[in-house]
């Protein structure tokens, strides 16, 4: 079975108008993606929380990651 | 492909490799083509991943694709996400990729190009791609443990609190150092200052866009700033040229530490989003963006070198960039680009948490590191095609090139104050002389280069163009480095300060963030003003310092690496991490001794200090109690990793002789759903 992971699976997402290749890029860059983890929250049941909250979580993790020199 | 067509394919790379690596190593007194640099260093990336990396990630690590990786366990849509591999390397590549691999190799080209390179490409194939691969195939099957939490279980509490102290000893000395060279690339430059200082207002106001008037919209908000970046880049080329403007943006490097303290104050107590994260977006775009066009550009006009493969330098180790021989010194000034013990934090930090299949941390943590070294190369190449003379000139004071100048003049390295004077013009500055730290001197190399593609659009104007663009992007991401490492610095001496007073290790009680980010500003800074007011330039000790550090906390990794191989019964190829770490032992320990006992005061800070002692020039006991300080320091890290061997190697010999259970901690085995029907 072919493994689908988040962002990739290029031309086929690019057919679809694009979004595959914006996810792959938001991933690379490390930017957030809500559309993504509304999918994610579906498909795992939780409930989401709202944009400004995911935000809010999504920078505050960023800024304790580690750039190298 | 066939066995045959394979054989002579691998055949044919491995022939066109060595024989780049034999006219660069027999030519002498001939100006050589970029082109065999470039075709030495892609034939051996390409061999060792070929080979070295697939035998490392079946023999050695059993890599499998049937376990579930902590991304698919733990897959929480924020952290931990199944993510391509392709788009995971770009992702972990940004995060090792920093001025590192750019200023060494541009400072060990003192001693000629050939021992860079050779330490470029054959450090990165048998030590830095063996490191980063190791730590995040170790942290993967710890659902992404870190590098201190995993010196702590594998090896014992002691050596996980060491390691963790000697993480936040050498941030210290790293943001110095990086610190230093912004400093330098800035000083009496009205046309940089006013660039990077625009960076400031342009975060601010991407920070305000993404989280406040369109939040989320990371992309657009790039794309704006990235245009004002340009905007600014070129409004600094006019600023520059009015004079009561240009005075307004012209200040000493003492004045620029302080503006740089007061940045890294600030940028750690603001909220994350407001200057931190929307830095860091517009740095990883054009850094990437860079990257690219510089490796494309050479690829295109393949320039001449015009350095000499060895330099007397390489021997007589009196060089005016840095003191010292080229072993052990070529060996630490070129850290990351070789091998970098910071990126065993990478590896063990976001990356693990992203990988969908085992087989996929080969190519992330072997290749990209291959491609952070090409890096290195590409910056050799730039640094190499400046005229010798001229690369003297820019990379130390003049009382250091007074001091060299017999053996610079025998050697041919001949520079005129004209030619300096001319240079400068070209490239919008008032001088050009004494210019260390190495960003200057690559941000020439690149804006030749850049403006050899683009002559026929503007000539000398996009020089100078070219020249501010290169120190922009350099300065950009170097602060991003001290935006970050001020914040991460903060987060672990609250840690630390945490577990005897709870109340400091909350991050957000206010009084802690202010206190404990005073703290590391202050000790960052302190080392950047004695490198900003050192007569020698501050590279000439900092740097080694740097380099010392950085490839002490690789040998941290390595040994937390060759412990879990031993662990895990794989010791027959525990020789695989145990080699580098032998190698990088030798050259730190052997570089941190000469620093700080060397005989000759260039050298040696203790006698540097005794030659000093009862001297009196101004400012003489200010640099009598630095030597006294910076040899603490070297002791301080050389003793903290001594520790951590001993401690390794008695956990190893236990385990071996069959004295202790060897109890690894990885992850329980569970089958990827991934896997399924395959």
């Amino acid at each position: 079975m072919r493994l689908v992971t988040d962002g990739g699976s290029g031309r086929q997402k690019a057919a679809q108008g694009g979004t595959g290749w914006r996810h792959a890029l938001r991933r690379m860059f490390g930017m957030p993606d809500y559309d993504a983890y509304l999918e994610h929250c579906r498909a795992a049941g939780h409930e989401p929380p709202s944009k400004g909250e995911y935000l809010a979580q999504f920078f505050e993790s960023k800024g304790k990651g580690v750039r190298c020199c | 492909m066939t066995r045959l067509a394979s054989i002579l394919l691998w055949g044919g790379i491995s022939a066109l490799g060595a024989g780049a690596f034999g006219v660069l190593a027999l030519s002498r007194g001939e100006t050589l083509s970029a082109a065999w640099l470039l075709t030495a260093a892609v034939c051996t990336y390409a061999v060792a991943y070929r080979f070295y990396s697939k035998f490392l990630a079946a023999r050695v690590f059993g890599l499998d694709d049937r376990r579930a990786t902590p991304a698919e366990r733990c897959n929480n849509g924020r952290d931990y996400v199944p993510t391509n591999k392709w788009v995971l390397y770009g992702h972990h590549f940004a995060a090792i990729a920093g001025a590192g691999p750019l200023v060494g190799p541009v400072l060990a080209a003192q001693f000629g190009f050939l021992p860079g390179t050779l330490w470029l490409v054959i450090g990165v194939v048998l030590g830095g791609a063996v490191q980063d691969f190791t730590i995040l195939f170790c942290s993967l099957r710890r659902d992404g443990k870190s590098l201190g939490q995993m010196a702590k279980e594998e090896i014992n509490h002691s050596a996980g609190i060491t390691g963790m102290l000697a993480v936040l000893f050498i941030m210290i000395i790293l943001l110095a150092v990086l610190a230093l060279i912004v400093v330098n690339a800035l000083k009496a430059s009205p046309w940089g200052l006013f660039t990077i200082a625009c960076t400031v207002p342009i975060a601010l106001l991407m920070g305000w866009w993404m989280k406040r008037w369109r939040p989320g919209k990371v992309g657009e908000a790039s794309i704006a700033g990235a245009v004002l970046l340009l905007g600014a880049l070129v409004a600094g080329g006019w600023v520059a040229a009015q004079p009561h403007l240009a005075s307004a943006f012209t200040h000493t490097a003492t004045a620029i530490t302080w503006m740089m303290v007061a940045y890294g104050f600030v940028a750690s107590v603001l909220p994350v989003w407001m200057l931190l994260c929307p830095r860091d977006y517009l740095s990883t775009f054009l850094k990437i963006t860079t990257i690219l066009v510089l490796a494309l550009a050479i690829l295109v006009i393949l320039p001449p070198l015009k350095m000499p493969a060895l330099t007397p330098f390489a021997s007589l180790g009196e060089g005016p960039v840095f003191a010292g021989k080229l072993f052990p010194f070529a060996f630490i000034t070129i850290a990351c680009g070789a091998i970098s013990g910071f990126h065993s934090l990478v590896a063990s930090g976001t990356t693990p948490k992203m990988i969908a299949r085992e087989s996929d941390a080969r190519f992330i943590g072997y290749g990209g590191m291959l491609m952070e070294s090409f890096v290195g190369v590409m910056a050799m190449i730039a640094a190499c095609t400046l005229d010798p003379g001229v690369y003297f000139a820019m990379n130390t004071t003049p009382t250091g090139l007074a001091q060299a100048s017999q053996v610079l003049s025998q050697a041919g390295f001949v520079v005129t104050p004209d030619i300096m004077h001319q240079l400068a013009a070209q490239m919008g500055e008032q001088t050009l002389i004494a210019r260390s730290g190495g960003a200057p001197s690559l941000a020439v190399g690149m804006a030749q280069i850049f403006a050899s593609v683009s002559s026929a659009l503007g000539g000398r104007t996009l020089t100078a163009l070219w020249y501010h663009f290169a120190i922009m992007f350099e300065a950009l991401f170097i602060l991003t480095t001290i935006d970050t490492g001020t914040r991460v610095g903060r987060f672990m001496l609250q840690e630390i300060v945490g577990h005897v007073w709870p109340r400091f290790g909350e991050t957000s009680w206010y009084p802690s963030v202010l206190a404990s980010s005073a703290v590391i500003v202050a000790g960052w800074g302190y080392f950047l003003y004695q490198g900003v007011v050192d007569p020698l330039g501050g590279i000439n000790s900092l740097w080694p310092l740097f380099g010392i550090s950085n490839q002490l906390l690789a040998a941290v990794a390595l040994c937390v690496g060759t412990t879990i191989l031993i662990k895990m019964g794989r010791q027959r190829f525990a020789w695989v991490t145990l080699t580098p770490l032998a190698w990088l032992v030798t050259v730190t320990m052997t570089a941190g001794w000469q620093k700080v006992f060397s005989a000759d005061p260039k050298l040696g800070f203790l006698a540097h200090a005794a030659s000093l002692t009862g001297s009196t020039l101004p400012g003489a006991q200010r640099l009598v109690f630095n030597d006294r300080l910076n040899t603490f320091v070297a002791l301080l890290f050389m003793t903290v990793v001594t520790v951590l061997i001993v401690t390794s190697v008695r956990e190893w010999w236990l385990v071996l002789s069959k004295r202790k259970v060897a109890v690894v901690h990885e992850a329980p085995f569970v089958e990827s759903a991934y896997a399924a029907g395959d």
